[in-house]
């Protein structure tokens, strides 16, 4: 069986044989050719062929789940005989069930035709740029693919959803030197679905290598104090995305331990605050246009005006808990740009800091968390003065939604987000 | 057991070239307050080829494990590497080391997810009756297993099989300000489900242990922000050796401007501190969590001596990598899945016991932590590492005091190390986690009790 649709097909019905009520399966093909640097020299390239599956049956609402790789008949047959024998052994819940009937979909994202010798040209260019640009930096690692994949999902109901993406990658880590002088290492990671840029120009590349060159000479601030902290935008968006699990998701609404869990439709950030997911949007590359659960995204409001429009909740998660389902995964996310200029920002502040990295310990469930600082600059006067090392900060992601002092104009992407900088009020911050 | 299909290509293969055919399975059962939310089996498996042409590396891999396909694989590894080679060939070699064959003993025991759900059911019956109080339970049962058989065409054919299996229980209790408190303990280690745990009852002591330390949790206060004398339990000492130490000892790291650059056969740390990365077997003969006989690049394993009597004397190598730093590769280069290329990984990183009690380290802190529990880590190439902290107390006048809510410490390891001053004389291994490098990869670390001085992040 060479088509997904055909193995599709062939795997529903062996679920169904195999004594399935209802049953859905997901289906991936997807070949990648991946570039590698490390230590600044070409060193790998790495070409994959995945095939995967992934099939859930229930049974007299018990729900059994079994994901291989290998997608020939006797490997199906076999994998729904497993799924079934999950399923029965699995605990009854009138929760579980499979997405309704929606007419056939065929979505088409990105590039199909890679230009193989145009990729290497942009990495080779990206070295000399960085070598020139930057000398002290040293690109640790740097991988860069084209992945071309097809996805289909398909139920006992009828419902039918393909995706058919392909896009470019490009991940850089990398840290500066100057004899035995070591900066903190930096990443960054975006997608794009074409190569008419240098990858320096690319979101936010190029100011990362300009601050890591800075990150030679370190301070650790001498007092604690309470202040003024601004969080760029991939910092900001890894908070959101914190909230998200500890607040909003399936598991913490299911068992009740969110802190946010009565608080749909109320306000829970500054009023200035905007949070948006949204996979339908031509500035998004290889998004999402079904879930896991067989439902065609839209595009959603997560925070609107600072007020809580939506949890992230499956189908499973809605029928549980009697919330509404959420309308795709929450993945791209967007925040609204502000109208103050990040410099003017900055020329607010007497005393604070920006972030630009943030390596912690996992946040509690009540939103407090503490961690260092990395990558990241002392503000004074209204100016940015020194790079840190050794600094912590320390606060409450709940607090900090609501301290919100200012949002930027303006706003980066990565290819998957769409964030600001974004400053806020009553963090902690302390040296050694 | 993996047929062999890859033995007959072995004299075909010119340039140094490793075929792995390979099997991840999985099991997942996840209970959430009795609701199963989690009920899950997957394999993933195929075959892959790497091949060293001019300094440069070309790699391949597919699903389908027949005769076909790996001559494909291997076609299209070649020419990969000989396009990277053609436009960035560096004309380098890699060492030549021995050659033979290392067969690793044990057979595939799974078990129907019957099992593996019953046995969650009762852990969680038995929290359900007996902690009605708490805000939530959630019951995991997590088991994989690693099936690799490997040739090539110059160093050590193999096979290995590694399995782990863990049961998880995680709490949440209401604290004393009306917000959510959670902790957790993980139970298991290498092996089957069915050799690592009997029955459901043999939890009920750690379950047990599990709530009276979330119910001092619940009623902890915030750590004090700050520089500040502090013991770690073993508990912490194995993610102390990985994230501190052992990810700046990593060659390519090393090789790309870590701290550990400038530092080899130099003083990093008190003359109390041996650091290994054990192979396979402790210095008592017993085996450690997760052993590695061969690495995928077809090296025998060996332990990497790191740090001896507080001196750097080592790195951890691939073949590549060796051949620059003119040692002899010890067998750290692992692959996660069929579809990755081995990279420079840990295997079971541990920092050897000392002599002292932890009572008697905990009495001579005058003021001062004792923490208990940790959760996620990481390094960062100047050496600056943090990891999180789940539990711990505080410890005045040499007495322990009141247990502290979540917290984070960090450091930078070359410093804090030349800081310890007593080590316990017992450790303890731990086996759960993944490290993640490009790829995830099951990792062993251990060590004893610490005594040292170390950044600590209140509120």
């Amino acid at each position: 069986m060479k088509n997904n649709y055909e193995i599709a097909q062939y795997a529903i019905e062996a679920l169904k044989k195999a004594g399935a009520d209802h049953a859905q399966c997901i289906v991936y093909k997807g070949k990648s050719d991946e570039l590698n640097v490390d230590g600044g020299k070409f060193s790998l390239m790495r070409s994959t062929f995945d095939t995967s599956i992934s099939m859930k049956a229930i049974k007299d609402s018990k729900k059994g789940v079994v994901a291989i790789n290998q997608v020939d008949k006797a490997a199906i047959d076999k994998a729904a005989a497993d799924c079934i024998a999950a399923a029965e052994s699995s605990v009854a819940d009138e929760a579980e069930q499979i997405a309704p009937f929606t007419e056939k979909a065929e979505y088409k994202t990105g590039i199909f035709k890679p230009d193989r010798d145009k990729l290497f040209d942009r990495i080779e260019e990206f070295l000399e740029q960085t070598a020139q640009e930057f000398p002290r930096v040293m690109l640790e690692q740097l991988t860069s693919s084209f992945k071309h994949s097809n996805e289909l999902y398909m139920n006992s109901n009828g419902t039918a959803i393909s995706h058919e993406c392909g896009s470019y990658s490009f991940y850089t880590m990398f840290s500066a030197h100057e004899g035995e002088k070591t900066s903190s290492f930096n990443g960054y990671y975006c997608v794009t679905d074409n190569l008419e840029k240098p990858f320096m120009d690319l979101g936010v590349q190029r100011m990362l290598l300009e601050d890591c060159e800075k990150q030679l000479e370190t301070v650790s601030p001498e007092e604690k104090f309470v202040g003024k902290v601004i969080y760029s935008p991939d910092c900001f968006c890894d908070l959101l995305n914190t909230a998200i699990r500890n607040f909003i998701s399936t598991s913490v609404l299911i068992d009740g331990t969110s802190p946010w869990k009565d608080s749909l439709n109320t306000k829970v950030a500054c009023e200035t605050l905007n949070v948006r997911s949204v996979p339908i949007d031509e500035r998004a590359v290889a998004a999402e246009r079904f879930t896991n659960d067989g439902y065609p995204v839209e595009n959603m409001d997560i925070i609107k005006d600072g007020v809580l429009k939506t949890f992230i909740l499956s189908q499973y998660g809605a029928n549980k808990t009697g919330f509404p389902r959420s309308l795709n995964s929450g993945r791209n996310l967007e925040v609204l740009p502000g109208d103050i200029p990040l410099e003017e920002m900055i020329k607010g502040i007497d005393k604070g800091l920006i972030v630009n990295r943030f390596s912690g310990g996992e946040p509690s469930i009540n939103g407090d968390f503490s961690g260092v600082a990395k990558n990241s600059f002392i503000i004074e006067n209204g100016k940015i003065g020194s790079a840190v090392s050794e600094t912590m900060i320390s606060g409450n992601i709940i607090d900090m939604l609501n301290n919100i002092v200012a949002i930027s104009k303006e706003q980066v992407t990565d290819g998957t987000t769409f964030m600001p900088w974004v400053e806020f009020d009553g963090v902690t911050v302390s040296g050694k | 057991m993996i047929k062999d299909l890859l033995s007959p290509y072995k004299n075909f293969l010119s340039d140094h070239t490793e075929l792995r055919a390979q099997v991840n399975a999985s099991r997942a059962v996840a209970l959430i307050g009795g609701n199963l939310v989690n009920n899950l089996r997957t394999e993933q498996s195929g075959v892959s080829a790497r091949v060293y042409k001019n300094g440069v590396y070309g790699f391949a891999s597919g699903t389908e494990y027949s005769e076909d396909s790996i001559k494909n694989i291997i076609k299209a590894a070649g020419e990969n590497a000989i396009f990277l080679a053609s436009r960035a060939g560096t004309g380098k070699s890699l060492p030549v080391i021995s050659s033979g064959e290392k067969v690793m003993n044990g057979e595939i025991r799974d078990c129907e997810q019957k099992l593996y759900i019953d046995f969650a059911k009762e852990v969680d019956k038995y929290i359900e009756k007996k902690y009605p109080k708490l805000v939530s339970r959630k019951v995991i049962v997590r088991c994989d297993s690693m099936e690799k058989l490997l040739r090539v065409n110059d160093g050590y054919d193999s096979y290995s099989l590694v399995p782990r299996s863990y049961v998880i229980v995680i709490f949440t209790a209401e604290a004393n300000d009306g917000t959510n408190v959670e902790l957790y303990k993980v139970f298991g280690g290498y092996g089957f489900f069915a050799d690592v745990f009997s029955t459901p009852d043999k939890l009920f002591a750690g379950v047990d242990e599990l709530y009276e330390n979330i119910i001092k949790k619940a009623e902890g206060v915030y750590a004090e922000a700050g520089y500040r004398d502090v013991v770690m339990h073993p508990n912490l000492a194995g993610i102390l050796a990985h994230e501190a130490v052992g990810h700046t000892v990593e060659a390519d790291m090393v090789l790309s401007g870590s701290v550990a650059a400038h530092n080899l056969n130099k003083q990093i740390a008190s003359p109390l501190v041996t650091m290994i990365d054990f192979a396979h077997t402790q210095p008592n003969g017993s085996p450690v969590p997760l052993p590695v006989f061969v690495d995928d690049e077809g090296t025998p394993a060996e332990d990497a001596i790191l740090i001896k009597d507080g001196v750097l004397t080592g790195y951890m190598n691939n073949r590549e990598s060796a051949e620059h730093f003119g040692v002899k590769p010890q067998g750290n280069a692992r692959a996660y899945a069929f579809s990755d290329e081995p990279l420079i990984r840990m295997r079971n990183t541990a920092i050897l016991p000392g002599t002292s009690s932890i009572e008697d380290m905990i009495a001579s802190i005058d003021d001062g932590y004792f923490l208990t529990e940790t959760n996620n880590g990481q390094a960062d190439t100047t050496g600056e590492f943090m990891f999180g902290v789940g539990m711990g107390y505080e410890i005045k006048k040499g007495k322990l005091g009141r247990a502290i809510r979540d917290t984070t410490i960090s450091g930078v390891a070359f410093d804090m190390l030349k800081t310890v001053d007593m080590l316990s004389n017992d450790m303890v291994w731990t086996s759960s986690g993944m490290c993640g490098k490009k790829q995830p990869m099951p990792v062993g670390m251990g060590g004893p009790a610490i005594k040292c001085k170390i950044t600590i992040g209140g509120r």
